[in-house]
């Protein structure tokens, strides 16, 4: 599991006392036999679909991390794609389909908050705010990618919703990215 | 001043031919996440795979045998038979991974689907592998692999903070960001793109395939010892280029679009285009090259009649291996599977599978019996060694730190 936030300077932190916290409890009490009975049990019931998997609060919490932190990074990738196609600097066909692959690394993060089953009241606020997060950067993911098509010549049936301009593009993406990092903050913790 | 161009020419086709779609995703996602932390891994790869093609090359130079031959000889028909079920496995993968990098780029350039371009890919491969001459074939795709060099190029253009670079490859260790099992995750995944077994059944028969001697050994240490570490620079440029731009802005590589942003930047539309021909070129050369593999190993094994030097009529189990892997990679890929995620996993089988054409060819360029005067000297033997203990602790980390980090995720 990948788990990491940027500071105030911008640079990136490791997430280690999420991870250190949040993963190998929940068994702890169970003795040696029973533990195994349990996990075998566990297993078992989450393979044939009788209970929805469960987490510790650490681990839902650096899951809701990892998400948006995917969805901050299709964001950059999006910003960085459109900047350089409006400076002629990229292909349409190489640009829509960095767009492409980022709406679906969004696709799995949206997957993976919607799948997950936050334990607690505060893992279920952390949880709603990274869908948020992650519809927001897709819209905007999705409207520049509208926009690369329209300048490639694409005829598009709702020509209108699509952005006037580049400017206008990387305005949205840079607001969407910043909600994922705000997002992502609060999913770390102080 | 024919072997001369000869000698060059097989410098260059060794550049271009050295980088795979195992190395530019490896690279990409390793300077994206970990910057230039992993480059000693690279340097060791490059100095592991020199190490082990020479030795290859040159049993093949010298005993008229390549790779799988020998295993089996010196192996026999049981142990080379579970050796061979492992290596055609990884081969397969490898070729999955190809053939998926080819449609990948090729929907790069045009926007049409990958699903769409896998089954042009495999027809194409074959259709070479079919009527188009092993040198012609060889000497082409390495060239043209030579576009990779966009890479390098786009880094000199992004001017970037040379010492900063310089800062994060030396000392090497884990970034506070990343845990320490992911670095080693990677670091095995890094030893085994740039130490793939295919390539080293790829040239010991390519040298069977060209009637070489023991007078060609000269040529061969040549072409090892400069073309693979000139490739192997192009490996650290990609890795260069994703941690000068993508590294800064928090961009983690999930696609191989992603490579294209950094020199889009550098170097604008015409940059773009010549790295896009370049990475065709390199997984289409590299999928040519593990479809030829999946024969050569199979055929040796069973004592076939195998080689492109031979018509397809009188090589035609030989012929059919190769459309069967061509065959089983195109029906893996059009499940949907994503190609990078192939690619990801057949770097880390790779350093898995490794022992298991590393030790053989260790043993056999050390039999006077085999090499006569061309045995080992006390340098190689000493780097082999140390190459043995490298490869046989990677083949056993692998599999333990993919499922502890969960595949480096």
């Amino acid at each position: 599991m990948r788990c990491e936030r940027w500071d105030a300077a911008g640079r990136r932190r490791p997430r280690a006392c999420i991870r250190a916290g949040g993963e190998h409890q929940g068994v702890g009490t169970f003795g040696g036999g029973r533990r195994g009975a349990a996990v075998a049990l566990a297993v078992v019931l989450a393979c044939t679909g009788c209970v929805a998997s469960r987490q510790e609060p650490g681990q839902a919490t650096a899951a809701v991390a990892d998400a948006v932190a995917e969805a901050a990074s299709a964001g950059e990738t999006a910003r960085i794609t459109v900047g350089l196609l409006d400076e002629g600097r990229l292909t349409g066909p190489v640009a829509d389909t960095a767009l492409l692959d980022q709406l679906r690394a969004l696709d799995e993060a949206e997957t993976a908050l919607t799948t997950l089953v936050p334990p607690d009241a505060a893992s279920t606020a952390h949880r709603t705010a990274g869908l948020a997060a992650v519809g927001d950067v897709s819209d905007a993911v999705v409207a520049a990618r509208s926009w690369v098509a329209a300048r490639s010549g694409g005829r598009l049936a709702g020509a209108a919703d699509v952005p006037a301009s580049a400017d206008a593009v990387l305005a949205d993406l840079a607001d969407a990215t910043d909600a994922a990092d705000a997002a992502l903050a609060e999913a770390d913790g102080p | 001043m024919s072997k001369l161009l000869a000698a060059a020419l097989g410098i260059l086709t060794a550049i271009g031919g050295f980088v795979d779609i195992g190395d530019l995703v490896t690279n990409a996602v390793v300077g994206s996440r970990f910057g230039m932390s992993l480059a000693w891994v690279v340097v060791l790869g490059i100095v592991g795979i020199c190490l082990f093609a020479s030795m290859s090359g040159r049993v093949a130079a010298v005993s008229g045998r390549a790779t799988f031959e020998v295993i089996r000889e010196r192996l026999g028909p049981r142990a080379a038979g579970a050796n061979l079920v492992a290596s055609f496995a990884i081969n397969l993968l490898t070729l999955t991974a190809e053939v998926g990098g080819i449609a990948l780029a090729l929907h790069l350039a045009s926007s049409v689907e990958p699903r769409l371009w896998i089954p042009v890919a495999a027809l194409a491969v074959w259709l070479v592998l079919w009527r188009v001459k092993f040198q012609i074939m060889e000497n082409v795709a390495g060239l043209l692999g030579l576009l990779l060099v966009g890479f390098a190029v786009a880094l000199f253009l992004l001017g970037p903070d040379w010492g900063e670079l310089l800062r994060q490859a030396v000392p090497p260790s884990p970034p506070g960001t990343e845990s320490p099992a992911s670095y080693w995750y990677y670091a095995v995944a890094l030893f085994g793109a740039a130490m793939t077994p295919y390539e080293v059944f790829f040239f010991s028969s390519g040298a069977v395939e060209e009637r070489w001697t023991a007078k060609d050994l000269a040529t061969n240490r040549v072409n090892v010892l400069l073309g693979f570490p000139l490739g192997g620079m192009l490996s650290l440029s990609i890795a260069a280029c994703a941690a000068v731009v993508l590294l800064p802005a928090g961009i983690e590589v999930t696609a191989l679009s992603q490579l294209m942003l950094p020199v889009a930047q550098a170097g604008g539309v015409l940059l773009v285009a010549v790295v896009l021909v370049g990475i065709v070129a390199a997984t289409f050369g590299a999928a040519l090259e593990t479809a030829l593999s999946s024969g050569y190993t199979l055929a040796q094994y069973l004592g076939w009649s195998w080689g492109k030097f031979r018509r397809p009529a009188r090589a035609a189990r030989f012929h059919l291996t190769m459309i069967v892997a061509l065959l089983l990679a195109v029906g893996i890929l059009m499940t949907s599977v994503d190609p990078v995620a192939v690619t990801e996993m057949s770097v880390v089988f790779s350093a898995v599978a490794l022992p298991l054409t590393y030790i053989p060819i260790l043993v056999v360029a050390n039999d006077p019996a085999y090499m006569g005067e061309h045995v080992n000297g006390r340098v190689v033997n000493a780097l082999g060694m140390v190459f043995l203990v490298i490869v046989v602790v990677a083949a056993v980390a692998a599999i333990p730190l993919m499922i502890a980090t969960g595949a480096g995720s």
